[in-house]
């Protein structure tokens, strides 16, 4: 069988390396030794990211509904206990839009929430 | 949709004042971190700073729990060998009796690149007067 070097494909790879490090910070861009192992790093925290990133919407989802119940004088806890017993099931993303955008609407979550509590 | 992002164009930092007679060292300085860094707002994003100013007057008259005017130190170094210092907090309050509550909430906000900027919003004043009438201060939410 005919022997088959690197030349081609090891080219191919290096130049495919450096397309991909395009914008990130000094060697790690121009050499390609250091670029290749900032882009395995890369690509492993944006893997692990993508899947981080929903819990920490979630927590800020959380934040920000705490914030805004706690000014009406109940926790978040009472608040989200509140409202499963009295049947509403929006998520925390629109909860927390809620408070933002329609306070007259979270008020009304909050007054529901509030007597479901208090049985 | 998209999850509501505030830009600093929109944050805006009101003022809140506080009197410290009789209130516990902690439960006080937690109200005051909350309305510093913003965290009592529905709209707080983490990266941006929109904390509230807040007022502290009489924190001479702050109050400690137990036997903690003599047991709480604090601890200082200057670098030099041999070079810790250490005082009580009995020590620190009648030489400076708002550094206490300075350092107390200092130390409940994140360390980040907002939280100096958010402790240049605190004014802890020892006595009742306060510079700060202009801006109209209300009354500090509560720890609940």
């Amino acid at each position: 069988m005919a022997r088959i070097k690197r030349g081609v494909h090891g080219l191919k790879h290096r130049r495919k390396v450096m397309k991909l490090v395009k914008g990130f910070r000094a060697s790690r861009r121009r050499n390609y030794r250091v670029a290749n192992e900032a882009l395995l790093k890369s690509l492993a925290y944006a893997f692990r990211d993508r899947r981080a990133r929903k819990r920490d919407f979630r927590s800020l989802w959380i934040s920000r509904i705490n914030a805004a119940v706690r000014r009406e004088g109940i926790s978040y806890s009472v608040f989200m206990h509140g409202l499963k017993k009295s049947g509403v099931s929006l998520n925390r993303k629109a909860l927390a839009d809620l408070a933002i955008s329609d306070e007259k609407a979270f008020g009304m979550l909050l007054n529901l929430a509030r007597q479901a509590a208090q049985k | 949709m998209r999850t509501y992002q505030q830009t600093t164009a929109q944050t805006a930092h009101g003022w809140y004042i506080v009197d410290a007679a009789g209130q516990r060292l902690g439960t006080l300085a937690v109200r005051i971190a909350r309305a510093l860094s913003g965290k009592h707002k529905p709209t707080w994003t983490p990266h941006i700073d929109d904390g509230d100013h807040v007022v502290v007057v009489n924190a001479e008259k702050v109050e400690l729990g137990g036997q903690k005017w003599k047991q709480k130190l604090y601890y200082r170094h200057s670098n030099y060998p041999g070079g810790l210092k250490v005082q009580t907090a009995r020590e620190l309050a009648d030489k400076h009796p708002e550094r206490v509550i300075e350092k107390a909430v200092r130390g409940m906000l994140p360390t980040n690149r907002m939280r100096d900027a958010q402790l240049r919003r605190l004014s802890v004043y020892a006595g009742a007067e306060h510079p700060h009438g202009a801006q109209n201060p209300a009354p500090l939410p509560g720890s609940n």
